[in-house]
């Protein structure tokens, strides 16, 4: 398909399925809306602006999956709404309320590999619970429903060291879903994982948020994987960190491996890729290229 | 080839070649000393009289250098007397290894001249004691003091300057001081060892808390972690195995402490047996108690790196301060493969 054929068609011109799909989600309560966020540093008496003016609103049950160049802020912002770090103006409600610092209300699976290292995988699942005051037996009996989800009963006595980097990750979210969070916040979780075991996680993910009534805040810089994980796609620019659009994702769910030569995906990330990598002239940030060697004929 | 390559860059060895070179490493300078103590032309710098012939300042027994020898030899055959006879040996000082072998049996067995000298056992058991004692006070203020400057910058602050200044005094220093503040006996030499370990301890442990890696400690709070639960079920726990580690290291400093701290106020210990052995010349009882601290030592380094394997499951490789005696706790570590357990068909 010739690339000029595509174009992201509005999700209201899609089938009836999809756009009752978006009308369905719109109808439903706002777990998380963020404000006119603003996040700025002083450093050597500079001010510098991360991002400015974000806004978006999630509601219940939705993915909404975070895209961008580095330097936009998109973990920035992740960290914000979880409350590892402050913003420097607007203001982040959760259900209505503003949020003040961390808090089991916002579960977070970060992209290095953050189990601890001294509890087992079933502890390390139990250890939100513990937090939350609840008894051993009962930390116990939900810690292992959440192994069961995520496909690693057996490993429930195994250290984190002895897991590979998929397994981990799997713990980690059984781990922030234990304990109920309203929203889960992943920021860019796959990114350390081969090619291959990212697939298997992201049909897992869906697999996992299908059962489990979570809101999902999903922080990547992989077009393709928020193509097939979104509901929306909220696209930031760098240099200052802005939103640029915030983006319907109109490929059909249930997702599967086949939709990603369909037109709507190739459409979509024809769309993302514009914003992320724009092709037109302005970009300083080419290489010179100097032929260094007389290269033969048959070689590109 | 790799395989052949005993000197790769940074590349563990085998396990054999590991014991091998391990065993090496004592064997050689052991293989040194008996070449010098049993070859009779490498050094043997003296002749030890049998038979004092007509020499009127020899005597049976007596250990005379090599040129005064044989200079009173010719003396003896130009004048015809009876001949003084002797064999070539080291100085007392340096006793062969058989002599110390066995001292580290007939040391023990060697009754003390005085009636109120200790027993080698019970000068090591003065020791061992001095050095726990001062090691556990040293502990109990330090290390909850490294932990607290480790976590919160307020104390790091607060204390940290002022012991960087005093870890630079060194402990002996301290000796008059001591004795004049708590007399002669047990007291001062504990304070010596308290002093020499406690202001290492604390930045040491300090340093080790506050490597924990800040990922974790956020991974907590998204969890629900209070400020104190932080404390204890997060920074604690993700730094114990430094500690322990650390700890190991002190307690070797302390045992280098150890000497110092017994020959102020009244010498005992290990430090008195060795000094009376001297004085009697019993030179293999000397090396033999020397070679007893650095068997207690090691051993006990040993120990409790076996010890921290089983403590801490999820960490088996301990950094050891003496790695290469840890010979075991590198069993082979199984590493679990991935794979998903339920089906990867795709849904939603």
């Amino acid at each position: 398909m010739h690339s000029s054929e595509l174009h992201l068609p509005d999700y209201r011109e899609q089938s009836p399925a999809v756009a009752d799909r978006f009308r369905r989600i719109e109808a439903r309560p706002v777990i998380l809306d963020v404000r006119n966020l603003r996040k700025s540093y002083e450093a050597n008496g500079i001010n510098h602006t991360v991002f400015d003016n974000v806004s978006l609103s999630i509601h219940r049950r939705e993915f909404i999956c975070v895209v961008g160049s580095s330097g936009c802020g998109k973990s920035t912002l992740a960290r914000i709404v979880a409350g590892l770090d402050e913003s420097t103006g607007g203001e982040v409600l959760l259900d209505g309320t503003p949020v003040t610092g961390p808090g089991p209300d916002r579960g977070m699976v970060f992209q290095g590999y953050t189990l601890f290292p001294w509890l087992t995988v079933k502890r390390n699942v139990m250890f939100g619970l513990k937090m939350g005051g609840q008894s051993d037996s009962i930390a116990e009996a939900e810690a292992r429903q959440w192994l069961d989800m995520v496909g690693l009963s057996k490993f429930e006595d195994s250290y984190p060291h002895e897991l590979s980097g998929g397994m981990k990750q799997r713990v980690a979210i059984a781990r922030a879903l234990a304990n109920k969070p309203r929203i889960l916040l992943m920021d860019e979780p796959f990114a350390a994982l081969d090619a291959q075991t990212r697939g298997q996680m992201q049909n897992y993910l869906l697999q996992i948020w299908r059962k489990v009534d979570v809101t999902v805040l999903f922080i990547t810089h992989d077009l393709e994987e928020a193509a097939f994980l979104a509901d929306r796609i909220l696209v930031m620019g760098a240099n200052p960190g802005r939103v640029m659009e915030f983006i319907e994702n109109p490929v059909p769910r249930p997702r599967h491996d086949d939709q990603f030569l369909s037109p709507e995906f190739l459409a979509l990330k024809k769309r993302l890729e514009e914003h992320i990598h724009p092709s037109s002239a302005g970009n300083h940030d080419h290489i010179p290229m100097i032929k260094m060697t007389d290269a033969g004929d048959d070689v590109e | 080839m790799a395989h052949h390559d005993w000197l790769g860059l940074k590349k563990e060895l085998p396990p054999r070649r590991r014991l091998l070179l391990t065993v090496l490493s004592f064997v050689i300078p052991i293989a040194i000393w008996s070449v010098v103590s049993y070859v009779p032309w490498i050094w043997h710098p003296l002749i030890h009289i049998t038979n004092p012939g007509e020499v009127d300042y020899f005597s049976e027994g007596l250990d005379i250098p090599k040129a005064d020898f044989t200079k009173e030899l010719g003396k003896a055959k130009a004048a015809g007397q009876q001949l003084p006879e002797g064999y070539a040996v080291n100085p007392v000082y340096l006793p062969a290894p058989h002599k110390v072998a066995a001292a580290f049996y007939t040391a023990f067995k060697t009754p003390p001249r005085l009636p109120n000298e200790p027993w080698l056992h019970e000068s090591l058991g003065h020791s061992i004691r001095t050095i726990v004692l001062g090691f556990l006070i040293s502990s109990l203020i330090g290390v909850p003091l490294g932990i607290l400057c480790g976590t919160y910058r307020f104390f790091a602050r607060l204390q940290e300057p002022f012991i960087e200044f005093f870890r630079y005094l060194p402990a002996p220093a301290f000796g008059a001081l001591c004795v004049a503040v708590l007399g002669i006996e047990d007291a001062p030499k504990v304070a010596i060892i308290v002093i020499g370990t406690f202001f290492q301890q604390v930045l040491i442990i300090a340093n080790s808390v506050r490597k924990t890696d800040p990922a974790l400690i956020e991974a907590a709070q998204t969890l629900g972690a209070s400020r104190w639960k932080l404390v204890s079920r997060v920074i604690i726990p993700a730094s114990i195995t430094d500690i322990y580690t650390d700890m190991r290291i002190l307690l070797g400093w302390a045992w280098t402490y150890l000497i110092v701290a017994e020959v102020i106020g009244t010498m005992s210990g290990i430090t008195l047996f060795i000094n009376q052995q001297a004085r009697y010349r019993n030179f293999d009882n000397v090396y033999a108690a020397i070679a007893m601290i650095g068997i207690i030592g090691v051993s006990t380094d040993m120990f409790l790196s076996w010890l921290g394997g089983n403590l801490f499951p999820w960490k088996r490789n301990t950094r050891s301060s003496v790695k290469k005696l840890s010979l075991f706790n590198q069993g082979p570590r199984k590493r679990l493969s991935g794979g998903l357990q339920s089906g990867t068909t795709p849904g939603n």
